[in-house]
């Protein structure tokens, strides 16, 4: 169905308006324009079953402009009804076109979900990707792994003397935890604060409590459930060094974080 | 009396049934968004359809008939076209988003 095609049907019945009953050889070309358009959808198996009802029509209308061909002084309507049949199997053409792409787009529509679902499963994936490699980072950082499980040590330096403020130079360590955390949601902590043998039981033991609830705090404040998390404070008790030497009383001086394993199981509190 | 009898045969009726058919269908091609300005078929419609109904005020009713009846099928033909185009132009939005899906995919994995 061309451009052209449709130009000339419209010339001829231009023509024909202002003439009247013009000569045969118009309809003529019209009537076999027609023939050949319905003979391409009437062979088109997509055309048949989309737009039945419209092929029939082209071909009554085609039918009926070949009968008055025969007549004399018919040309009006010859090209009249070779019109309406052309504009029929182009409107068939149309219908099956759309249905086509109806067909098409449900066929995409599921190929994008499918797809969808598969970039939502890769995305979630590297998700898991990213816990597995913070996680070993954590293990890396981790001092000791123990009887007690995956335990951290958050040395001295990260607080000032005597006091129970954790300094800005935890803040990498720390968030790296909180990530690990909110990466691995049945994950638990206990956080173990411990002091050297200088000062009273009773001090050491606060400091040691207050150490453990000050790095708490800050998970808590970075979005951590206070319910996964543990305080206990141990005072000098349990040192990883002799508290002779100034080495070793900052040795002991120390906030340990243990992990649970992945379904919540935390190591028993000493 | 003869000639009476004669002229009223050569006139058809009135195409009065056509020509609500016809203002149907262009109704229904100008409501999913044909225009005259975008779609030839339309301006086809509805200078044809302007024509019948001067014919109809004339009483060329013959005229009439056959300028509404092709002005309907043009303005059918100018609907069938918007709506495959509409069509179309979801298959490319579909297309896009399915290329997109499937370069992240290509990049996640």
């Amino acid at each position: 169905m061309s451009l052209k095609s449709k130009a000339l049907g419209g010339l001829i019945l231009a023509g024909c308006a202002s003439l009247y009953g013009c000569a045969g050889q118009h309809s003529e070309a019209a009537l076999q324009q027609a023939s050949s358009d319905f003979q391409k959808v009437k062979e088109d198996s997509n055309v048949l079953r989309i737009a039945p009802k419209d092929v029939i029509r082209a071909g009554e209308s085609l039918a009926r402009a070949d009968r008055l061909s025969t007549y004399w002084g018919s040309g009006w309507d010859v090209a009249h009804y070779a019109y309406l049949s052309q504009r029929y199997s182009e409107i068939a053409r149309e219908h099956t076109n759309l249905v086509l792409n109806e067909e098409r787009a449900a066929k995409l529509e599921l190929e994008r979900q499918r797809l969808q679902l598969a970039l939502r499963e890769s995305k979630l994936l590297s998700v898991q990707q990213q816990g597995k490699w913070l996680e070993e980072q954590i293990v890396a950082l981790a001092t000791t792994q123990t009887d007690r499980g995956l335990v951290m040590t958050l040395g001295d330096v990260l607080f000032d003397t005597g006091e129970a403020e954790l300094k800005n130079s935890a803040n990498r360590v720390v968030l790296k935890i909180v990530q690990f955390l909110q990466l691995n949601p049945k994950r638990v902590v206990r956080i173990e604060g411990y002091t050297d043998s200088t000062g009273g039981k009773q001090e050491n033991l606060k400091l040691s409590r207050d150490r453990a609830q000050a790095v708490a705090d800050v998970l808590m404040d970075l979005g951590i459930e206070d319910k996964r998390i543990q305080v206990e404070g141990y005072g000098d008790e349990y040192p990883v060094d002799a508290n002779a030497s100034e080495r070793g009383r900052a040795q002991n001086r120390r906030v340990e974080i243990v992990f649970s394993d992945e379904k919540g199981q935390l190591g028993a509190a000493r | 009396m003869a000639v009476l009898a004669l002229a009223g045969c050569a006139n058809d009726p009135a195409p009065i049934e056509q020509m609500r058919l016809t203002e149907q269908a262009i109704t229904q091609a100008k409501a999913v968004g044909a225009t005259a300005d975008e779609m030839p078929e339309m301006k086809l419609a509805e200078d044809k359809f302007n024509r019948a109904k001067g014919n109809m005020t004339d009483e060329s009713y013959k005229n009439a008939r056959m300028r509404s009846e092709q002005a309907e099928l043009d303005a059918r033909l100018a609907e069938a076209k918007v709506l495959t185009q509409k069509s179309e132009e979801q298959l490319n939005v579909l297309n896009t988003r399915i290329i997109r899906l499937r370069k992240q995919l290509g990049d996640a994995q």
